[in-house]
């Protein structure tokens, strides 16, 4: 392997467009003739919609056209990745705080916000729901109309849109073997991805059929739902998806686009939205969540069962919600040896905004439930947090879920050095504690990613993928494997990404899978290259193919070694040419699992922090804060420190700060940057350090496996250990802001 | 009293005399009426700093500013800083750094750091969290970030 | 944003007929990082934007005169953050002013701004309660001279009369020694608007003041002269009811989001007592 390019500090591919203000985001980009679009929606979660009086609006100079459901097909088409729930346009109703009800196109911004402004909708408002209980009330209205319901649904006539039960084991028969058993109940909060870059989409027609510029992390999934919506085939529908300003999981699925798209192709003309801040919190947000969990253990702090019930409160709109309940809950029990397990996990429907995937992807909100309730059990059996982790830490290749991926690390030495590095067991001054949590997320259980390379005849590469790139560094990742494998320097390869008529498929950006799965078709298209240079060199050597080998950009044969350039390009001849190679990464579905899908692997996580509580006010300061994953390889650790960095900041936000305020009607009162806090330069921890563990022991080009989620998925319970830790009291709510952990130590609960 | 009103100013050194709508913002400005897209838009209530740009040597969120308060003064972008095309020290050392992670704030990072170098060529690291602490990163690359304005500021400090 | 007109005059005259022409219809604007946001959420719909920052007499300078020194009317946070003279006399209005948002946002708004605006949380206000400014105006009817304390009554509200505008503030070089100390309360430490405000000085005569903000209508100044708060040989359980009285006048919102009304209660006397050790210190030790 060549140290200079895998498991090197690469700087970015794309790096200097980011530094010189030069990359062009979607809303840089300028499209001629494109008309300005502004939503119209109400100060309300819930309404019926009366009247949408058009004409003020319709006159203000500038205004070309103001659409509503009534210029949409009829019935309104309704789409969304698992359930097509949600329409176009409002229809009749309002379901959440921010739906949008018309928009205006006009030629200017300031002439689409004032005919936004004038567009007259008359409506009733109605009682929201947006809690659990009230969604769970035996006399709740339901949400959703059991019409627009996938049929046979037996919930249509609740709230409740998916009810999933995991488990092994007989948890009864377990409870009484059990020594002690812990019961409590924990909330996560509702919190937004807050990507710095706000959603934008342009929508033009284009020949008969339309191109998209959309800020998308999977931009043929839009595709594939555009078409449908449109009722154009795929081959007319070109989505154009730039490097994302930050995804986080909130740029996956379609919100805004069916509409500009229906828009575009009424009006003739291209259409242009950029969304407010404010209007994106209204959009997306991650499940919150209320787990209740009873743990039983032996004295000696062996788990015995774990017996979990996870309500997740989605929005008005499934968009992958149940998705997120259903992976997130299916690791609830935690990377532990658990001989019985029963998990209930629901999604329950409410009038807030949709909760799509977000970084962590459902884990978070169980492990923090999971990992303060096991250090209940320990301090009740005074057996150390640290020592009872250990105990119970699912070993290699143990089958920590029956009939899924074994464990696929030696996941102890991540705890082991996480531990060490938070000096874990060296007592602490006055008002300071210490906590430790380890979570495991599954990385993608399907998966499919097509590549394309091509080497040029002189020697330089470009490779196609599907693949976003978010901030992740996906395109240096794949520049970095085609370097390797065809023996160039990184500077010499080009990566396209982006844009559904350019590159092959790619299924998705998402569950870390990028590096794994589309690494794999790009190192596999490599190959294709590589074994059509081996019947280049058989051919122009005079040797058998079977005495050729080509291997990360050197060809051996008969005792000579040749570099891969020097043969392609002796194998051009006067007419030029390249060499075209294609690849695959699959990973395979599993029909009968309740995930449709085996582990590709799993992101393993051991954090661990160390806070100081003022006790007069309840602020926390984190004094270090150590988070260690399992990486396989880090094909370029800068770009995975700076994701590990970043995720274990983020947890800190979800951790501390962030919360969605709701008034009594279900309105949002938080929106925007001033009153939704997320931490800043000077909110970092006094002392941060990540590291990886590096096994080679991973399923993707190297031995690699996923990054970018691990860091986030125990900050929440090592911080709420290290405050347990310093303040004698756990608290089972987040954030934990000053009032709460002020509260805490004034209640003494 | 009309809402136009004319501005002569300069932009990463270019003068221009124009006349803009009193309401534009100087953000709109520079990204619509100018095509410099480098400066961003997020929240539009100066919290984020993803619109800095240094104005008479101050950094300031020009989603706050009038364009027409800028008439007669010294604007620098993000795209000011590369002198003939070439990357300055900040811009090469966030590359090196690994500091740029989806980049969108990079461009206010970028002008905030140039503004503090302006001002104290010496930062501790405190210092510079305390500059930076107006440019969100949601990617939160501060810690790269941090990293990179010291070894610029080495660099140029000498 | 709605279109208005915008005027920049360049003397306080011309400021002043502009006011009077179109009265309520008018806002004035220095460093605009209140006002541009007010225009762009509609809150405010002016006629006229006046834009202060060319008027001759209205400058951004501090200026030392005789026994006080005088921010002018643009002056910005940041000049006022770093002034060697405000740092020496008047320490507790430096650290607020520091924390006022991010350097963007103190590179552009203004002191005068920060108390015209008069939102209780005003950072700016309990410092120069303290030290006992005085605003500068000037109106219709001539210059006015209004002691800070008589100036603010609620958010947006303050006396400044009518068509008129504030062309300075005044602080009083402090006669003899005297220890301050800013200090709040927030949700996070970056930049963020304060739940509690908090100033406390205290002088070589015993005399203490506290003034405190957000958790009111306004940003309210009490004082103790019966020296027990200055003494730094008083115990607690001698100084708590004392503080406890200063404190009664506190009656925050139930409808905030940034914090409830019984931790800010609580809040207030953490920090009370706290600033008003960290005076008692500075005054030790020859700080003001």
């Amino acid at each position: 392997m060549n140290a200079e390019t895998i498991g090197a500090d690469f700087p970015r591919t794309g790096g200097l467009s980011r530094v010189t203000g030069g990359q062009q985001y979607v809303a840089d980009i300028k499209v001629a003739d494109a008309l300005q679009v502004k939503l119209v929606h109400l100060d309300c979660a819930r309404a019926r919609i009366l009247s949408v009086d058009k004409s003020a609006a319709e006159a203000v100079p500038g205004v070309r056209f103001v659409m509503t459901a009534d210029d949409l097909p009829q019935p309104v088409p309704r789409f969304g990745p698992h359930a097509s729930d949600r329409p176009v346009l409002a229809a009749g109703r309002v379901n959440y705080h921010g739906e949008f009800v018309a928009a205006v196109a006009a030629e200017t911004k300031e002439a689409a916000e004032e005919g936004a402004r004038l567009v007259k909708v008359e409506y009733e408002e109605l009682p929201a729901i947006f809690t659990v209980d009230a969604a769970l009330a035996p006399d709740a209205f339901l949400v959703q109309d059991p019409a627009i319901r996938r049929a046979g649904d037996p919930l249509a006539n609740t709230n409740k849109f998916a009810e999933h039960r995991f488990g092994w084991g007989d948890v009864e028969a377990a409870a009484s073997a059990a020594d002690l058993i812990v019961e409590n109940r924990y909330a996560y909060p509702m919190v937004t991805h807050f990507a710095i870059e706000p959603h934008a989409c342009v929508a033009a027609p284009d020949g008969d059929g339309v191109v998209v510029w959309s800020t998308n992390q999977h931009p043929f999934q839009l595709q594939k739902i555009l078409a449908k919506a449109l009722g154009l085939p795929l081959s007319k529908v070109r989505v154009i998806a730039p490097d994302l300003g930050g995804g986080f999981g909130g740029k996956q699925w379609p919100n805004i686009q069916p509409l500009l798209a229906f828009m575009a192709l009424k009006l003739g003309r291209p259409v242009r939205l950029v969304l407010t801040l404010e209007e994106v919190f209204q959009q997306v947000r991650r499940t919150s969540a209320e787990v209740r969990i009873r743990t039983g253990v032996k004295s000696d702090g062996t788990l015995v069962f774990q017996d979990i019930e996870s309500n997740f409160l989605v929005g008005a709109y499934a968009d992958i919600a149940d998705r997120v309940v259903s992976k997130g809950n299916y690791l609830a029990a935690g990377p532990y040896r658990v001989p019985a397990v029963r998990i209930i996990a629901r999604g329950i429907l409410s009038n807030t905004p949709p909760a799509t995937a977000m970084r962590g992807f459902g884990v978070p909100e169980t492990a923090w439930a999971r990992e303060m309730n096991l250090d209940e059990c320990a301090l009740a059996l005074g057996i150390d947090c640290l020592e009872i982790r250990l105990r119970n830490l699912a070993r290699y290749q143990e089958e920590f879920v029956p009939g899924d991926t074994p464990a696929d690390g030696r996941w102890e030495q991540t705890v082991r050095r996480a531990a060490e590095l938070i000096d874990w067991g060296k007592p602490m001054p006055p008002h300071c504690g210490r906590g430790i949590a380890v979570a495991a997320k599954s990385g993608p259980t399907t998966g499919l990613s097509y590549a394309t390379v091509r080497l040029l005849g002189d020697g330089s590469v470009i490779v196609f993928s599907g693949t976003s790139d978010m901030g992740q560094g996906a395109r240096t990742v794949f520049a970095q494997i085609a370097a390797e494998e065809m023996g160039v320097a990184v500077d010499r390869v080009s990566v396209v990404m982006g844009d559904t008529s350019v590159v092959p498929y790619d299924q998705q950006t998402s569950a870390s899978r990028s590096t794994v799965i589309m690494g794999t078709a790009v190192l596999n298209a490599c190959r294709d290259i590589q074994g059509q240079l081996r019947s280049v060199a058989a051919h122009r050597y005079g040797v058998d193919e079977a005495a050729v080998t080509v291997d990360r950009g050197v060809v051996r044969l008969t005792g000579e070694e040749l570099s891969l350039v020097e043969v392609a390009k002796a194998g051009l001849g006067k007419m030029g040419g390249e060499y075209v190679g294609n690849g695959i990464g699959r990973k395979d579905a599993v029909p009968d699992h309740p995930l449709q899908g085996t582990a590709a692997f799993f992101e393993f996580n051991c954090t661990a922090i160390e806070v100081q509580v003022d006790p007069g006010t309840g602020e926390l300061t984190v004094l270090r804060h150590v988070t260690v994953g399992d990486t396989g390889k880090s094909l370029n650790p800068m770009q995975v420190r700076g994701q590990d960095d970043g995720a274990a900041i983020m947890g800190l936000g979800h951790a501390m700060m962030e919360h969605y305020i709701f008034d009594d009607a279900g309105r949002v009162r938080n929106l925007g940057a001033i009153d939704y806090r997320i931490p800043t330069s000077k909110d970092l921890p006094l002392e941060l350090i990540s590291e990886q563990v590096e096994n080679g022991d991973g399923p993707g080009p190297y031995g690699a496996k996923g990054v970018s989620e691990g860091s986030i998925l125990c900050v929440a319970p090592a911080l709420g250990a290290a405050v347990r830790d310093a303040i004698g009291i756990a608290i089972r709510d987040l954030p934990l802001s000053p009032e709460r952990v002020w509260r805490a130590m004034r209640d003494g609960k | 009293m009309n809402d136009r009103f004319p501005i002569d100013l300069k932009v990463n050194g270019q003068r221009y005399q124009v006349d803009v709508p009193v309401y534009r913002t100087l953000l709109d400005f520079l990204r619509d009426d100018l095509g410099l897209t480098g400066t961003k838009e997020c929240c539009v209530v100066g919290e984020c700093g993803a619109c800095t740009v240094i104005v008479d040597g101050r950094t300031v969120n020009s989603c706050l500013m009038l364009a027409v308060e800028a008439d007669g003064g010294e604007v620098l972008t993000v795209e000011g800083l590369a002198a003939g095309g070439r990357p300055g020290p900040l811009q090469r050392a966030f590359l090196e750094h690994g500091s740029a992670q989806c980049g969108f704030c990079i461009p206010g990072q970028l002008m905030s750091a140039h503004g503090l170098l302006l001002e104290n060529p010496h930062p501790a690291a405190a210092e510079v969290h305390e500059a930076l602490a107006g440019n969100l990163c949601r990617c939160a690359g501060y810690e790269q970030i941090t990293e990179a304005v010291l070894a610029a500021a080495e660099e140029v400090g000498g | 944003m709605q279109a208005f007109a915008y005027a920049r005059p360049e003397s306080i005259p011309e400021a002043l007929a502009l006011l009077a022409e179109h009265g309520s219809g008018a806002h004035l604007l220095a460093g605009g990082t209140d006002l541009v946001i007010a225009l762009r959420n509609g809150s405010l719909r002016p006629t006229v934007v006046i834009d202060l920052k060319r008027v001759t007499g209205l400058s951004p300078a501090i200026r030392r005169e005789d026994g006080r020194l005088c921010l002018g009317a643009t002056t910005v946070m940041r000049d006022v953050e770093r002034d060697a003279e405000v740092l020496r006399h008047f320490p507790a209005l430096a650290e607020a002013a520091s924390w006022v948002g991010s350097v963007q946002i103190r590179n552009r708004a203004t002191v005068v701004g920060n108390i015209c605006n008069a939102s209780p949380a005003a950072d700016t206000a309990p410092p120069l309660l303290v030290y006992g400014a005085v605003v500068l105006a000037v109106g219709p009817d001539g210059e006015r001279r209004i002691p800070i304390n008589d100036f603010f009554v609620r958010s947006r509200q303050t006396t400044l009369p009518a068509g008129s505008l504030v062309t300075g503030i005044e602080l009083p070089l402090p006669a003899g020694r005297m220890g301050s100390a800013y200090t709040r309360l927030t949700r996070r430490r970056g930049t963020d608007l304060a739940s509690v405000t908090m100033c406390a000085g205290v002088d070589g005569a015993g005399v203490t003041r506290l003034a405190y903000g957000s958790v009111g209508p306004r940003p309210v100044l009490v004082c103790d002269e019966s020296g027990v708060l200055a003494d730094p040989a008083a115990p607690d359980e001698v100084k708590a009811p004392i503080l406890e009285e200063m404190l009664a006048g506190a009656s925050p919102s139930p409808r905030s989001m940034r914090a409830g009304p019984e931790y800010r209660l609580a809040m207030l006397r953490v920090l009370g007592r706290r600033a008003l050790q960290t005076a008692i210190d500075r005054l030790a030790k020859g700080m003001a």
